[in-house]
């Protein structure tokens, strides 16, 4: 019990102390906030090593267990990596100070069983993120602002949700409930809580606030909170719900699958045409949460193993990517795809975190990402065994889906790293051309080397040791994907390629210019990428969906705003401040009050 | 394991697959001249070519990023081999090889070397090759929603099966998926993915010789074209082998026609047509392709 409350107490008062550090000492309040998240990192260790606790207020199984390691990890690399990365900003101790926060926050929600304590962390999480959004200036007030309405008010519905619960068990405690879903009570109860799940996740509708936080907020809060711990805690909700809290139908399962293949093929044709590598990243955050939601609308071990390992390895990847694309945002201080190219040469370190976190993210073999969308689609199949059609639809958009998301990587990569040097890059300086410091490169080359180890080594370490002691009921694999046997082979196979290639090569190799036919390649004779999909965005009924969605359409936020602002239109059109109206008003009022009652 | 890098390297593996990936170029580029009556190569040709390839030396663009272009090529050849021997292997011996699931990653290997093409031909640097790999990822997406949603047809048929050997059994005692209605529209959607798959006439837009200099391919030369054409032969064998593996029954030495049937569509399909604009084949293949699919998905859980 002491020691669970431990870091979240030193979060606090950590982070009340870096506010109180001069802005003179700079370095001293970026040193002391490392030290604070290793403290947190190893206690987070020491969590995860405990055994099973019921404390009342707090209790740690095997899901939070894994959440809690995981939040621990990235809030050190996040922190180490912003030790470099925000050195162009001027005052850095509130930002410390909301990470630690944040830290301390996350932790606490995936621990509490009592849901006050739940509802309080996760109401602060909603304050840090609000708050460093703003770090980057006035520019992305109104980003904050958006993502603060969208997730208070998911927050809210979330409150009356666990209000409608503790209506049913008059308990306040998640580890007594067992709750069955069939009553209309306690079905509302469960979509509104699942609402606020979403919101946090950035599931289909709820998900508008993160491309555009990607997009305006300092990219290592974006690899921070919309990437990995908000999908950590978001999903960890629901898988909560759907495993300890609830006792799931299948018509509640039909709407998390719904959810989820919306979701993969929305955000990732989002994707597809995005021209900012930020906002681009922030479209697969979302699309990459439909797995999740999918993998636990299945309801059988399998598929929810699958959606929980999912959500670790795309917090793996999607931070890794979010920082190499902070990488090459520090170094070109440009996001713009357009204005990029050619970089693989210049830090072929980030080039390959990315080239691993991209290929992972697509679900080639043999990365994580692909062993976990292979358990989802597994737990699809076993879903169709029992009947329906709907498994078909979710099976095709998952499986197309990741398609479209290896299209929009190689569209990224070709045009970050690949391709021909745009103009603004081929006249960059010379001391320009070189790669990140090192602070800015560990964390990258540690996830990425995780991507590759938990693709590799899947059942040995993250499933023996993360994801069946959290599902309760155990796993059984029909059969296994030999991922090491396989990635042995393709190695081999690689290395005799290459020693082939040695052997035949006589002649060795030259160096010439690019050659197009005999013509001279000009200045503008380059293809950056970005128009890669031109074609598709023009067919009908997607240029029309696309046109739409430009106009925010598709947003919560917007419709939300517009209802708002026309009600609010209606009262100001009756309250124009001009007297006679109002008198009239009176005088009908009063008719009106005279003929009721004296008739 | 020396039994599993023997299956690996030779049989029938990489070596085997290649032998008969040569022996089928022939007979495309034999039929392919008959059809435009010429006499047509010796049987050796294209091991020549390949050879001939292979001493001659090797040009790297200025611009280019050297490793990931030296070593698409690679990735693209182990893929295939891979994929080959898995499913050779399941075919030889349906009841213990594979695993369950392993149709999914037969279909995600199989996209690996059209990965390593467009890589490798980013990498390259060149606006043309960029301009070829554009077209390649677009046909890629094109084509994998159609093919997989004809995928679904054997797994729905045989009852949520995902072990290649267990569709293979299925369809040894209930009879070939390719005698029903569905089986026949979602193998017919097959075989035009199978033939953007092997980037053949109509659908070669990425390498396009008359137009972008065989876009994908124009900075290669040497050792890694070699490479790169071996992949597309050695594809020539797995693609028709996992369709038949899928709809017809399995494949075994004595049914050596079914290979020769699908061959000779192939070659037929790619004799006489003209190649298509790539948004035409993005059209076609998100058109009518994946309405047909849909429409074989449909029959297929009625039963029919």
């Amino acid at each position: 019990m002491k020691m669970l409350l431990e870091p979240i107490l030193f979060s606090i008062v950590a982070g009340l102390f870096i506010l109180l550090i001069p802005k003179r000492f700079r370095k001293v309040a970026e040193f002391f906030s490392l030290i604070t998240s290793i403290y947190l990192f190893i206690s987070a260790i020491r969590i995860f090593f405990v055994s099973p606790i019921n404390a009342g207020y707090l209790y740690v199984d095997g899901l939070s267990r894994f959440i809690v390691l995981a939040i621990g990890l990235f809030g050190f690399l996040v922190t180490l990596y912003s030790m470099r990365f925000m050195s162009s900003y001027k005052d850095v101790s509130l930002y410390y100070t909301y990470i630690i926060w944040t830290i301390g926050a996350s932790i606490l929600a995936a621990i509490s069983n009592n849901i006050i304590l739940l509802l309080v962390s996760w109401g602060f999480l909603g304050f840090t993120l609000y708050g460093l959004i703003n770090i980057s200036g006035p520019k992305a007030a109104s980003v904050s602002k958006k993502t603060f309405i969208i997730i208070g008010g998911s927050d809210s519905l979330m409150i009356l949700g666990f209000g409608l619960i503790w209506l049913i068990t008059k308990s306040l405690n998640l580890s007594d409930m067992k709750i069955d879903i069939n009553t209309p009570l306690a079905f509302w109860a469960f979509l509104l809580i699942a609402i606020g799940a979403f919101a946090k996740a950035g599931a289909m509708p709820f998900h508008t606030w993160i491309p555009e936080t990607a997009q305006e907020a300092p990219i290592s809060v974006t690899a921070f909170l919309p990437a990995s711990l908000d999908k950590l805690l978001g999903i960890y909700l629901l898988a909560r719900l759907a495993l300890n809290v609830f006792i799931l139908n299948s018509f509640t399962y039909a709407i998390l699958m719904i959810v989820g293949s919306i979701t993969i093929i929305a955000a990732v044709m989002m994707a597809l045409v995005q021209h900012d590598f930020k906002k681009l990243l922030g479209y697969h955050a979302v699309s990459q949460v439909g797995y999740m939601v999918l993998g636990i609308g299945t309801g059988n071990p399998i598929g929810i193993a699958g959606g929980l390992f999912h959500m670790l390895n795309h917090a793996i990847y999607k931070c890794c990517l979010f920082l190499s694309a902070g990488n090459v945002e520090y170094k070109t201080k440009t996001s713009e795809l357009d204005n990029l190219g050619g970089l693989s040469k210049i830090m072929p370190i980030t080039f390959f975190t990315t080239l691993v976190a991209s290929c992972a993210i697509s679900g080639i073999p043999p990365f994580n990402g692909f062993f976990s969308k292979w358990m989802i689609y597994q737990g699809l199949i076993e879903k169709g065994k029992s009947g329906g059609v709907l498994w078909i639809i979710c099976l095709v958009a998952a499986m197309f889906g990741s398609g479209l998301t290896l299209a929009s990587f190689i569209k990224l990569i070709h045009a970050i790293f690949l391709g021909t040097p745009s103009k603004d890059q081929r006249t960059k300086s010379r001391e320009a051309r070189n790669e990140v410091s090192w602070q800015m490169w560990i964390p990258a080359v540690i996830l990425s080397a995780l991507c590759i180890v938990f693709g590799i080594f899947a059942y040995k370490i993250p499933l023996r040791y993360f994801i069946v002691p959290a599902l309760n009921t155990g796993l059984s694999f029909i059969g296994t994907w030999p991922s090491l046997k396989a990635t042995l082979f393709l190695l081999i196979g690689l290395a005799i390629g290459v020693i082939i290639y040695f052997l035949g090569n006589f002649k060795g190799v030259r160096v010439s210019e690019s050659y197009i036919g005999g013509e001279q390649i000009q200045e503008d004779m380059r293809l950056s990428g970005t128009e890669f999909y031109n074609t598709i965005e023009e067919i009908g009924l997607l240029k029309f969906i696309y046109k739409k969605a430009e106009s925010g359409v598709f947003d919560i936020y917007e419709q939300g705003k517009s209802i708002v602002f026309g009600i609010g239109g209606f009262f100001q059109y009756l309250h124009n401040g001009i007297l006679p109206t109002y008198l009239v008003w009176t005088l009908l009022g009063m008719i009106g009050l005279f003929l009721f009652f004296l008739r | 394991m020396i039994k599993y890098l023997f299956n690996y390297i030779i049989f029938p593996g990489f070596l085997f697959t290649a032998v008969i990936g040569l022996v089928a170029s022939w007979i495309d580029r034999k039929v392919t001249a008959r059809v435009q009556w010429r006499i047509g190569p010796p049987w050796y040709q294209p091991l020549m070519d390949l050879v001939k390839l292979s001493i001659k030396e090797i040009t790297v663009p200025r611009s280019a990023s050297k490793g990931l272009f030296f070593l698409s090529p690679m990735i693209g050849l182990s893929a295939i081999t891979l994929v080959s021997t898995f499913i050779w292997l399941i075919n030889i011996d349906p009841g213990s090889k594979g695993f369950s699931g392993d149709i999914i990653v037969i279909i995600y290997l199989l996209t690996l070397p059209a990965i390593a093409v467009i890589l490798g031909a980013s990498a390259s640097g060149n606006p043309l090759a960029s301009l070829g790999a554009s077209r390649e990822i677009k046909l890629v997406i094109a084509y994998e929603l159609p093919f997989i949603i004809s995928l679904l047809v054997p797994i729905i048929k045989s009852g949520g099966m995902l072990r290649l050997g267990d569709i293979i059994a299925y369809q040894a005692s209930h009879g070939a998926f390719l005698s029903s209605l569905s089986g026949i529209i979602a193998f017919i959607v097959m075989i035009f993915c199978m033939q953007a798959k092997l980037g053949l006439v109509p659908f070669d837009m990425a390498e396009a010789e008359t137009e972008i200099m065989a876009g994908t391919c124009i900075e290669y030369s040497g050792m890694l074209l070699a490479i790169l054409k071996l992949t597309k032969t050695m594809l020539m064998v797995a693609l028709p082998l996992f369709l038949i593996t899928l709809f017809w029954q399995g494949f075994n030495f004595l049914s050596l026609w079914k290979y020769v049937i699908l061959l000779v569509i192939i070659i037929l399909m790619r004799n006489t047509n003209p190649r298509v604009r790539i948004d035409q084949a993005v059209r076609f293949f998100w058109g009518k392709m994946t309405l047909m699919a849909i429409l074989a998905v449909i029959l297929a859980v009625k039963g029919i």
